[in-house]
């Protein structure tokens, strides 16, 4: 089984995979990574109805992570880890977690019948999708964009904190005390690894 | 001492860390000089950033008895700071404070800091100077205002922060021509990029002017290019107050005071002075006496103290009697263009600061708009690129491929001069911190003439990275820097403070940090916080000296 790190073998960076330079970081850093990659230890924040329909939203929202992000975000939220700022017409963010997960189960109960949790993809795809489309419009009394801007920044930051993400994307992670040598258009640390399909420009792809 | 560098005489702050590998002088630390809370100081300076440090610093070489108090930890980048973005959340200001306004802005890892060292631990490291036309934005093109203050009553202080930061970077044609201390630096691929499409269009660009010194300077050593600027520089390549002035003045007698978060600044409703500031530490409300009281907490901070320092006398908020206390709070637009090649830019590698363009800085009677913008290489680290993604709106697999393709993007970031408006300002919010107090609220609108230049910036970003050979480009809106909320004015109807940076209300009361800054400029404002601090200091020097305290 490939290690929780390491890129997927069909990835655009085979092979490549940040934790093999861990000898290189410095203490400090290697000593956080080192917590971020071991199972998380479980802190309370959600109730368990919270916890399911968090669980449902991350995994859409970051595409089936293969990583502890709804850990992350609760011991984040447990700990009363702001941005340091909330939209006045939003409630704190622990709060409007609470808020909009209550929410999105009362879309999933309107539409059909039942929890977020226990809906199917394809709906579960349509309540998300609807909350994004709503833009500066009011969703259950809060503005929706407000609202996607909150799930979007903890879970991509949850996510992206992770040598999982990293390695998926060719990035190498923590970079002291070695530093780069190799800087510049197409020039790679021997370390580092070429993206496999260079050419394959998902923007391009999009639009 | 033979081959001396000049600066070591007047600033001996890089030659006091070690040459060991390790960054923090823990001895000077330890043997610091500790005032009692009933000794009378000198000067009480709250905020140890780069205004505070700048006057700590100074003063303290004037043989004041001078203390700042910061709300945050005295760090030590070996042990505190770590090479990772999620990790550095610490380095930021993240006390809870509302935005509203028709554009809020957001707080926090975006424009404040936490700790000895300021918002300096945490910025890109672009230094460069305001132009001589900032000072004159009312006379020259009727729109923000003027300072009391003139660019050449600046220059020296300029040229001296630039000599003790060191600042690396071409010579630079732009506002008054100027020289840097230090050679630029090599560039990296998203630099790389920046020239190339800029000298396909006829666009100047020149590398830097950034505060890394390009070798070794003092016990300071050379950059690693490990591209982890903004999480603090584990190197002390990167200038910041922490290893650029805090060692000195420590040297010279001063006290730091770590983990002491001011709630409010005492005044003498008899004699009309201040008399010292209370303050908070490790759970203990304590007072430090002082004869004067420096506030160097930034733009947000700095207006919540003196508006939560409200007292008989000043019903409304301290040296709030004309309502100007908070007002024309300026951010810079800085909307980022990033742009897409089949060969991979890897920009998290070298510094983000790498070049600059200030061409469009000024009025161009072509545009639209009044002022300008400058452009710079910006090289978000992944979880900030995330939201560049996410801000097409895309999520689920689609964001995840999007974000694959991470290394074959270059990112351009411009600061447009957003005009300073008096509706734009910091007030109190009835939610309370954890000390009890009103946390800020802060209201921000755009104008016609900031979505004109935002527009514009955005057309040239987009035009270079297409000249560079770019198959796509997108762009986000966001802000950048903080300024004003306290500014310097002619009178007391139009600003907070003099053009000495002395309050207009109290006689002993001075504000010495980004909020005394009426415009703003297309220049990051960390170098020309620290002139005005070290102007400041020197005014302050001369009147001890002259007896007129």
């Amino acid at each position: 089984m490939t290690r929780l790190g390491a890129a997927e073998a069909d990835g655009r960076f085979p092979g490549f995979d940040p934790l093999n330079q861990a000898s290189h970081w410095d203490q400090v850093t290697a000593g956080l990574i080192e917590a971020r990659v071991r199972p998380p230890r479980q802190v309370t924040f959600f109730t368990s109805a919270e916890r399911a329909c968090a669980a449902g939203l991350l995994d859409d929202l970051l595409g089936q992570p293969r990583v502890p992000v709804l850990q992350m975000i609760e011991a984040r939220l447990a700990a009363g880890e702001t941005d340091g700022w909330r939209y006045a017409d939003m409630p704190e963010d622990g709060q409007a977690w609470r808020d909009t997960l209550g929410h999105l189960d009362a879309d999933a109960k309107a539409r059909c019948g039942t929890t977020f949790a226990e809906v199917g993809e394809a709906d579960r795809h349509h309540l998300i999708q609807a909350v994004q489309e709503l833009g500066a419009g009011d969703w259950h009394g809060l503005p929706a964009g407000h609202v996607w801007s909150l799930w979007t920044r903890y879970a991509c930051t949850a996510f992206y904190a992770h040598p999982f993400a990293w390695a998926e994307i060719g990035f190498p992670g923590p970079a002291y005390p070695r530093g780069y040598k190799n800087t510049g258009v197409g020039k790679l640390e021997p370390f580092e690894v070429h993206d496999a399909r260079p050419a394959e420009d998902p923007v391009r792809e999009g639009m | 001492m033979p081959g001396q560098n000049p600066v070591r005489a007047r600033n001996e702050s890089a030659w006091l860390l070690p040459n060991d590998g390790t960054r923090t002088n823990h001895r000077l630390r330890r043997d610091m000089r500790q005032f009692a809370d009933e000794d009378e100081i000198d000067l009480v300076i709250v905020g140890c950033g780069a205004g505070g440090s700048v006057l700590l610093q100074r003063l303290a070489r004037d043989s004041w008895k001078v203390a700042a108090l910061d709300a945050g930890p005295f760090w030590d980048p070996d042990a505190d700071w770590v090479s990772d973005e999620a990790g550095s959340h610490h380095l930021y200001w993240t006390d809870p404070r509302v935005i509203t306004g028709t554009d809020p802005v957001p707080m926090g890892s975006n424009n404040s800091g936490r700790g000895v060292g300021g918002s300096m631990v945490h910025y890109a490291g672009y230094t460069p100077r305001f132009h001589p036309s900032d000072f004159m934005t009312r006379t020259l093109d009727g729109v923000g205002a003027d300072w009391p203050i003139s660019y050449p009553e600046l220059r020296p202080y300029y040229q001296a922060i630039e000599e003790e930061l060191p600042v690396a970077g071409e010579r630079w044609p732009w506002g008054d021509p100027h020289g840097y201390p230090h050679r630029p630096h090599p560039v990296g691929g998203n630099g790389e990029v920046f020239l190339r499409g800029a000298a396909r269009l006829g666009i100047t660009a020149k590398a830097g002017p950034v505060a890394i010194a390009n070798g070794r300077f003092g016990n300071r050593p050379h950059c690693i290019y490990r591209g982890f600027c903004l999480q603090g520089c584990k190197v002390n390549a990167k200038a910041s107050p922490l290893i650029t002035h805090v060692p000195d003045a420590l040297a010279h007698g001063a006290e730091v005071r770590p983990d002491a978060m001011v709630t409010r600044i005492a005044v003498d409703e008899r004699t009309g002075r201040a008399t010292g500031v209370h303050y908070v530490s490790h759970g203990r409300e304590r007072f430090q006496k002082a004869r004067m009281v420096a506030v160097a907490g930034y733009s947000i901070e700095t207006p919540r103290l003196l508006l939560n320092s409200a007292c008989g006398r000043f019903p409304d908020g301290l040296c709030n009697d004309f309502d100007q206390v908070g007002r024309y709070l300026m951010v810079q637009g800085a909307p980022q263009t990033a742009g897409r090649f089949d060969a991979e830019v890897r920009m998290y590698k070298a510094p983000p600061p790498e070049v600059s363009t200030e061409q469009f800085y000024e009025t161009d009677p072509a545009r639209d708009a009044k002022r300008g913008f400058s452009i710079q290489t910006v090289s978000p680290l992944p979880i900030t690129w995330a939201e560049h993604i996410a801000a097409q709106g895309h999520w689920g697999r689609a964001l995840r491929e999007y974000m694959s393709d991470y290394v074959h993007w270059s990112c351009l970031g411009a600061l447009c001069e957003f005009l300073p408006l008096p509706e734009n300002r910091v007030t109190l919010a009835e939610e309370k911190d954890r000390y009890g107090l009103p946390v800020a609220r802060i209201s921000y609108s755009q104008c016609d003439n900031d979505r004109a230049l935002a527009r514009a910036a955005q057309s040239v970003m987009e035009d270079i990275l297409h000249a560079a050979g770019a198959d796509q480009v997108i762009t986000i809106q966001r802000y950048a820097h903080l300024v004003g909320g306290a500014r310097m004015a002619a009178d007391e109807r139009h600003g907070v403070v003099d053009r000495h940076g002395r309050s207009f209300a109290l006689p002993n009361l001075y504000i010495t940090d980004g909020s005394v800054l009426p415009t703003q400029g297309s220049a990051n404002p960390a170098l020309t916080i620290m002139a005005v601090a070290a102007r400041t200091a020197d005014h302050l020097a001369a009147r001890a000296s002259g007896g007129t305290t």
